[in-house]
This record gives structure tokens, C-alpha cells and sequence, in this order.
């Protein structure tokens, strides 16, 4: 959500191939934080997917929250560095997404911690307890609240790059 | 290599929320609200093979945490995919839906007015400007 954005200074500059490349990552920002956005949607709803899919799903959104951070860690610098200027819808945007990383790191280790399929699957056989269940159920409460805030923040990205990638367009014309 | 450099700041951060976690439970266990009607004096019974849930003498099984009291036996394991597309559990992720769209909504909602106040805000002062301008 927090990715470079659709049209920057380098995205301007003549060369074509750096156009493509920044183009490319967008794409890849875009359409991997729509499959997190859906995978945690889905994963929350354990009513509706059963306890195996709910735990494995949780290990998959783990591993992609490492690797959205990792994607979006230039930002985390930038907007760290620049918290000392004051620029409020940054300071928001900082302050959710650092909550939201406690609660969704505090929810995959609870629910690591509590796991009765995933994991005894694997032969290891976590000893959770009360502590870490009811951990589990308030960090997925926090984090339901926090991702809508998280990606609502990004709306007008979204609207920007979601405009340009499902655009239709007819074949045999470049952009 | 770049990417690599992130990754493990990244690694070093998350371990540094999961330590933080795990510090939690051991200074201030049993320092949650509800903890105490999430237990369900649940143990996994030492030599009793993998998988196995038991409870303890004299539990009952009661609510047992945010998913229930689920005892998982071991041998092949069921995704339960014929829940998933049952049409009745349905209702479960269109709540999750809905909870999410509405914060959406809201935050939206709340960022568009926000940014026309400044707008107007803005447009009020230069045309109060403009007259000091021209004198």
C-alpha cells in the first residue's frame, strides 16, 4: 500500500525501460496486497474456512507480511526519518501501520503457539495455553479493524493504480 | 543483496515484536480481559500421540478459547473444503466483508472531507489575499 507512487519523477524521465521497471513494480505491489487483503479476509472468516485452511492460511500471510515489509521497507525509513517534520497524514499512516505490525506479528505467533493442525502436521507440537488463545482472538480483533484503516488510507493510490491496471484497453494499442 | 538487507531488518523487527510477546506472557501472564472464560483447561496429553487434544479430569467442554474446544486427531489431514463451500458458513466471511467495507467506507469518507476543508480553507485564504495584493 505504501509503494512508489504510479507516476513519479523517474516514471517521467524519457527512459523507457526504467518506466517499465517502476510500472512493474507497481503492478506487483498492487496485486500482491490484493491477494494479502483477500488471503486475511478469508483467513479471519474461520467459521467460514475450517480450522486447516485458517492455519495454514495464517502461516502463508505470515511469511507475505515479511515479505510486504520487506517490499515497503524504504518507506519505513523515509516516513521514520521524516516523523520529526510535521506532516500529519504521514504520521497517521506511520502510527496505524505500526500497530497494525504488532497486531498481526502478535496474532501469527498466538496463532502458531495455538495451533492443532498446521503445526502437528509438521511433528511439532506447540504448548499454547490460555494466554496466547485469547491473544489470538483480541490480535485478529485488532488487526480486522486496523487492515481496512490501513488500505483506506491508500484509497487514492488504489483508485489510481486499480484505474490504470483493470482499464480496458483495446488490443494492438500502446498506452 | 538490497533485498536481502531489508529482509533481515525486517526479521529483526518482527523477532523484536514476537520477543516482546513472548516478555508479555511471561511477566504479566494471565494479564488479558476474558482470559479467564477462554480457558478450557485444555492439555495435550504427554505419550499420547501427535495431534491428540484431551481434557483434563473434571473440564468441561466449554467454549475452549476463540475456536472451540476442536479435538484433532492424528493420520490424514481433512482442509475441510466441504465446510468452505457450504452456502450456510457463507455468512461468516460476508460479516468480514462487511466490517472491513464499512471502515473502509468510513476512513474514505473521512479523508475526502478532510481534504475538501483544506481546499476550501486554502481557496479562502488567497482570495483573501488577493485584494491586500493589489492595494
Amino acid at each position: 500500500m505504501s509503494g512508489p507512487p504510479v507516476t513519479s519523477p523517474a516514471e517521467a524521465a524519457p527512459a523507457a525501460g526504467r518506466r517499465r521497471r517502476v510500472a512493474a513494480r507497481t503492478r506487483v505491489d498492487f496485486w500482491f496486497d490484493l491477494v494479502l487483503l483477500l488471503g486475511f479476509t478469508v483467513a479471519y472468516s474461520y467459521g467460514f474456512t475450517g480450522i486447516a485452511i485458517h492455519e495454514w492460511l495464517g502461516l502463508g500471510l505470515g511469511l507475505a507480511l515479511l515479505l510486504h515489509l520487506t517490499l515497503h521497507w524504504d518507506w519505513v525509513i523515509r516516513t521514520t526519518r521524516r516523523l520529526v517534520s510535521p506532516r500529519g497524514h504521514d504520521k497517521v499512516i506511520w502510527l496505524v501501520n505500526l500497530a497494525l505490525l504488532f497486531a498481526m506479528t502478535l496474532c501469527v505467533l498466538s496463532g502458531i503457539l495455538i495451533s492443532r493442525v498446521a503445526l502437528p502436521y509438521l511433528g511439532i507440537y506447540p504448548l499454547g495455553g490460555p494466554f496466547w488463545e485469547r491473544m489470538h482472538a483480541l490480535s485478529a480483533e485488532v488487526t480486522l479493524g486496523l487492515v481496512p484503516v490501513h488500505v483506506a488510507l491508500r484509497w487514492r493510490w488504489i483508485l489510481r493504480v486499480g484505474r490504470r491496471l483493470l482499464a480496458w484497453r483495446p488490443a494492438g494499442r500502446s498506452r | 543483496m538490497r533485498f536481502l538487507r531489508h529482509l533481515a531488518a525486517v526479521v529483526v523487527l518482527v523477532a523484536v515484536v514476537v520477543l516482546a510477546g513472548l516478555a508479555w506472557n511471561h511477566f504479566a501472564g494471565g494479564g488479558l480481559p476474558g482470559e479467564a472464560q477462554a480457558t478450557g483447561k485444555r492439555s495435550i496429553a504427554p505419550g499420547r500421540g501427535p495431534g491428540i487434544v484431551v481434557l483434563q479430569p473434571g473440564a468441561k467442554a466449554g467454549p475452549g478459547g476463540p475456536h472451540g474446544p476442536v479435538v484433532v486427531h492424528p493420520g490424514p489431514m481433512n482442509l475441510g473444503l466441504s465446510s468452505m463451500l457450504d452456502p450456510v458458513n457463507l455468512a461468516v466471511l460476508r460479516h468480514t466483508v462487511v466490517i472491513e467495507a464499512v471502515v473502509i467506507a468510513l476512513v474514505v469518507m473521512i479523508d475526502v472531507s478532510r481534504r475538501l476543508w483544506r481546499q476550501e480553507r486554502r481557496a479562502r485564504e488567497v482570495t483573501g489575499r488577493a485584494p491586500a495584493r493589489r492595494r
